[in-house]
């Protein structure tokens, strides 16, 4: 079977999950405080946290091309879905974007004119945190990307149409527009992150922050290629893909697990000992009132798949592949939300003038105060609630139903591509 | 390793070598009576090698004050150097271990001079940090020993010492692995030889007879020795960066410094890769296994690292706008329109500019112009590690402590003088061992051969291909 | 190292000849002595019989004495033996410790695997193992077994199978 058809049972169950996403985001909505803090946050979360993984999927494709890897091969149209999903990543960002324009919420510190007409920092950096700028990146930004995803696509799905042995689509254009992407990835994705993660925090910064973020999507990008192969081979497609596939996605996943924990440590030891205050309010404020989630983030992405992958035979079983991949997705899920929400409420606390004498004493004593805001505990913020894991469930449901909807557009396999009889006959030594 | 090899790659091996041919071609050079060239390069090394010996005890016998090292400016030439060399010393273990983890069979044809290429650049890194402390004869002080001294120990929470553990394991690991990938070279070697030579291989292959067990062995050997030898290599010059990294000073303090110091040193590593390796495959005649394709995909490694830089000059320049913090801002406006601006262009134009005339694949597989670049992006590299130490260190906190270096005669000779050592030690090893790894050569022959793989022989693949197959799915 | 065994051997020009002759071997029910060849052959451990290397499993273990050792010496260094207060940090100062632990991890590692790897394999600084012929090292792939322990009838079937299968030179050598 080569051509997929959606299982009218699959997207029942997708649809469910979106409606339970839906009830969810509704329920956040209305039982929410008055700024909507906690419904903003959750879609602005989700909707970061898929599109980072659509856009890595393409990278990742691209970085394959350009290296003529051939492994891959058979199973490259599920990252071609994948990027597609780009689209819908564009319009939901667009919904943060209009509320950012409408007052809607208050993602960011530095939209709220009141807090910049009383912040020099924040003042100085509106020359780039503005919602003009942020309006115009995110368009520009993933429009160029989604750009890429359906021009990749597009000559992909052309060398269908060609002979085995000639490769000139693939020489002379996919290699040419992969190649062309790779530079603009990596300059577009780091002022993505720094808009819409790391300016939460808008006093904060970190130059590294950018490529751990990235890392994370990545690895989140291998772990759902991973459950999608073993639930399409479940339903008798990509019978090609073997445990030798499987192997060596595990061992990307392995390897990028320590490279992200790599620059998990790098990030957080220089600022531990650099001792800056500035600096360090970041990690004060994650450890005093996140406690069970900053550990947890190093426990689920570092510890687990690496005592977990480090064998063989874990790499090539469904069974274990299915649980390790699940849990880094949540992981990693859990790593945005680490990212994002403590400097979210933080702002809203600010908004809502819940600790109007800690704000006055912000400014006399400088960011080391911060922490103090979410030093209780709140549902959803200082770790996920029910009606979080439902967004996700609604979020995942969407990208699933979205990306099995485009593998139904093409073949499944490409046997025209000039590596297919590489991957077809892939052994990992 | 799959079997099967898309007539899309270009062959890595050409000339339709067999496996006796490639002993033959690949020994050759260490068979040879020296050619005259050879023998001139080597005086010439061994002079400049002298001239660093030189400046080296001129510095132990009147001390540090023979550099231009002042109060402000603590490092120097010296600790540039330093983190040059390290980073020369990057490309081999990648070679070897990443691309082996990767399946790029490109890197047969050049792994073994890049891992000899490593040891030899650290052994000239390792100098710097001996020599730059002063007291040479007590540098044993750095190592944790128990002493009369308390025992006092070292401070293990200090990056300078967390550099010396990286810097020797690495150089250690480096060792290893190299020479266990030489073992049955040399056993090659042994069996072609008479007399005092063969008793000379003999004892270097260590008795190696290539049984299968011991095949077996070598490769399961080879694999994990890559996998952990690669967070090695990140981790060495992740903690030179940490050398600055951990401290506060405005441009050092910065956390991109790890991946962006790696990316760094592997863009260097890879250029100096190449500039030995085109004179290489010339002198020593191994233009069959040191291809075009081997230059071109160096090439594009050049390309992404020059470019991975780049992004992070980039960043680093950004967020010292974005901190708000005017130390950081002005720490890199002087490194941009200081007293040593033209460190900076040069870093600039080396390293994040004329890499990108790559992206074409004619300049990708021009010879001159790479060996032209080539040496371009080592001059680039070194820039790049002066602006990171003395333009920062020229202008610090206070206004009335800012100075201006440049060296003396003997900082110079010294790094001259490495130079030599490097091309001491890389001319005997390209006498003494195979030059180019034969066994894995010969382990590719048969999917990079060219009368094996390639379009031009695309017709031998036709009976393989899956036409029927994809008509039944 | 001479254990004056006599070795019946054969001579392969590729090693596409070597395995099939295996191959051979193995259904004849045979019992190859050692396969040589001059770079690893691909396919040939499950033929022979081989199991897997252990070597990775003994690198992980000395992997982590290097860990604990450096982790520990640390600990003790500065909690126990000697308390020193640098830059405000406190005595057990787990990030500052991370880098040396790893390095100490692979170091050890290393030096231990291929130490077990040399130890093993009977090799290392001036040791001489026999060698059969010295075109094993260049372009030959070499079957051989232990003629000295063989009876007449299994001598005349290894002579025939090295014929049938290939082999461009048998020969034997005492060792």
């Amino acid at each position: 079977m080569n051509q997929f058809t959606f299982p009218s049972r699959a997207r029942v169950f997708l649809m469910v999950c979106m409606a339970i996403g839906l009830v969810c985001l509704g329920i956040t909505y209305v039982t929410d405080d008055a700024l909507h803090t906690r419904f903003w946050s959750n879609l602005l979360h989700n909707s970061v946290f898929f599109t980072g993984i659509a856009f890595l999927a393409l990278f990742f494709l691209c970085a394959n091309v350009i290296a003529f890897s051939g492994w891959y091969t058979v199973f490259k149209r599920l990252w071609e879905a994948y990027a597609q999903f780009l689209i819908v990543g564009l319009v939901l960002l667009l919904v943060i974007v209009a509320g950012l324009w409408m007052h809607a919420h208050h993602l960011y510190h530095w939209a709220d004119a009141d807090a910049v007409a009383a912040d020099e920092i924040l003042q100085h950096k509106s020359a780039f945190l503005n919602p003009l700028n942020y309006t115009l990146f995110t368009v520009i930004i993933v429009g160029l990307w989604i750009f890429f995803a359906r021009k990749i696509r597009s000559i992909s799905l052309e060398e269908e149409n060609v002979d085995k042995f000639d490769f000139s689509v693939h020489k002379r254009k996919l290699r040419i527009w992969a190649a062309a992407f790779l530079p603009i990835a990596g300059f577009s994705s780091a002022a993505m992150v720094w808009l819409w993660v790391m300016s939460v925090d808008a006093h904060w910064y970190s130059t590294l922050f950018a490529w751990y973020a990235t890392i994370s999507w990545f690895v989140t990008m291998l772990c759902i290629t991973v459950l999608t192969l073993i639930y399409l081979k479940g339903k008798g497609y990509f019978t090609e893909v073997t445990s030798d596939h499987f192997h060596d996605l595990g061992k990307y996943i392995f390897g990028f697990s320590v490279f992200w924990t790599y620059l998990w440590f790098s990030q957080y030891m220089l600022i531990w000992y650099g001792n800056v205050g500035e600096e360090t309010i970041y990690f004060k404020q994650r450890l005093q009132d996140y406690p069970v989630l900053f550990y947890a983030n190093l426990a689920i992405n570092f510890v687990l798949p690496f005592f977990v992958l480090m064998r063989n035979d874990t790499k090539r079983k469904a069974g274990s592949l299915t649980v390790i991949t699940i849990v880094l997705i949540l992981g990693h899920w859990l790593d945005y939300f680490l990212m994002l929400k403590p400097g979210i409420l933080h702002t809203a606390h600010e908004v809502l003038g819940h600790d109007a004498a800690h704000h006055a004493a912000d400014h006399a004593h400088g960011a080391a105060e911060h922490a103090h805001h979410a030093s209780h505990m709140v549902a959803g913020f200082t770790l996920p609630g029910f009606l979080e894991i439902g967004t996700f469930i609604g979020f995942a449901g969407l990208f699933a139903f979205f990306f099995l909807r485009q593998l139904t557009k093409a073949p499944l396999v490409s046997y025209r591509d000039p590596y297919i009889d590489e991957s077809l006959h892939h052994h990992v030594v | 390793m799959s079997a099967v090899v898309s007539p899309i790659r270009d062959p890595l091996i050409t000339g339709h070598k067999d496996y006796h041919q490639i002993t033959e071609d690949i020994c050759a050079p260490s068979e040879r009576t020296p050619s005259v060239a050879w023998v001139v390069s080597f005086l010439i090394a061994v002079s400049v090698l002298a001239v660093g010996v030189f400046c080296i005890l001129w510095t132990i016998w009147f001390g540090i004050g023979t550099w231009n090292l002042n109060r402000t400016i603590g490092w120097g030439w010296d600790i540039t150097n330093f983190v040059w060399w390290i980073g020369i010393g990057h490309a081999g273990t990648l070679i070897s271990a990443i691309l082996l983890l990767f399946r790029q069979k490109w890197r047969t044809g050049v792994n073994r001079a890049a891992e000899a290429m490593t040891i030899f650049a650290v052994l000239c890194a390792a100098l710097f940090p001996g020599i730059h402390v002063g007291r040479m004869w007590v540098v044993f002080f750095f190592f944790p020993y128990p002493n009369t001294r308390g025992p006092l120990w070292v401070n293990f929470n200090s990056p300078l010492l967390w550099d010396l553990f990286a810097i020797s394991t690495y150089f250690t690991v480096s060792l290893l692995f190299w020479y266990t990938g030489l073992v049955p070279d040399f056993a090659t070697l042994r069996d072609r030889a008479t007399g005092l030579r063969k008793r000379f291989y003999n004892f270097l292959s260590f008795g190696w007879t290539g049984a299968a067990k011991h095949w077996q062995r070598f490769e399961s050997l080879s694999l994990v020795l890559a996998g952990i030898a690669t967070p090695l290599v990140l981790s060495v010059h992740t903690i030179v960066s940490f050398d600055f990294a951990t401290s506060v000073i405005p441009g050092w303090h910065t956390t991109i410094f790890p991946p962006y110091f790696v990316a760094g040193a592997i863009f260097s590593g890879f250029a100096m890769v190449l500039t030995l390796m085109i004179i290489t495959r010339k002198v020593l005649k191994l233009e069959d296994y040191i291809t075009v394709e081997h230059i071109d995909s160096m090439n594009k490694v050049i390309l992404l690292t020059g470019t991975i830089v780049g992004v992070a000059y980039l960043t680093e320049l950004f967020i010292a706008w974005y901190s708000g913090y005017i130390y950081e801002q002005y720490a890199f406006l002087n490194r941009v329109k200081g007293v040593y601006w033209w460190a900076y262009v040069g870093m600039m134009s080396c390293n994040v500019l004329s890499p990108q005339i790559f992206w074409f694949r004619k300049f990708r597989r021009n010879i001159a112009l790479t060996f032209f670049m080539s040496i371009f992006v080592n001059i680039g590299m070194w820039f790049e590690r002066f602006v990171i130490i003395p333009t920062t260190l020229a202008r610090d906190y206070l206004p009335s402590s800012w100075s201006y270096y440049v060296p003396t005669w003997v900082e110079i000779g010294i790094f001259i003088g490495t130079l030599g050592i490097f091309f001491t030690l890389y001319l005997i090893f390209t006498r003494v061992a195979p030059v180019v790894a034969i066994a894995e050569v010969k382990s590719i022959l048969k999917t990079s051969g060219d009368q094996y793989a390639g379009e031009h022989a695309k017709h031998a693949h036709k009976p393989h291909s899956h036409e029927e197959e994809s008509v039944a799915h | 190292m001479s254990t004056n065994r006599e070795i019946l051997f054969g001579l392969y020009d590729d090693e596409t000849d070597l395995l099939s002759a295996v191959k051979v071997a193995k259904e004849r029910h045979l019992n190859i002595d050692n396969v040589f060849s001059p770079f690893p052959v691909h396919g040939l451990d499950p033929l022979l019989g081989l199991k897997e290397s252990r070597l990775h499993q003994a690198g992980f273990i000395y992997g982590m004495i290097g860990t604990l050792t450096a982790f520990l010496f640390m600990t003790w260094v500065f909690t126990r033996d000697w308390p020193i207060i640098f830059g405000g940090k406190p005595y057990w100062s787990v990030p500052a410790f991370i880098p040396i632990t790893f390095e100490l991890t692979v170091l050890f590692a290393s030096i231990g695997m291929v130490v077990t790897y040399y130890a093993v394999n009977g090799q290392g600084p001036g040791v001489t193992n026999p060698v059969l012929d010295d075109r094993i090292t260049d372009d030959k792939f070499c079957i051989s077994f232990d003629a000295g322990h063989s009876s007449e009838e299994e001598l005349a079937a290894y002579r025939k199978f090295l014929g049938e299968t290939g082999a461009s030179e048998i020969r034997t050598k005492t060792i």
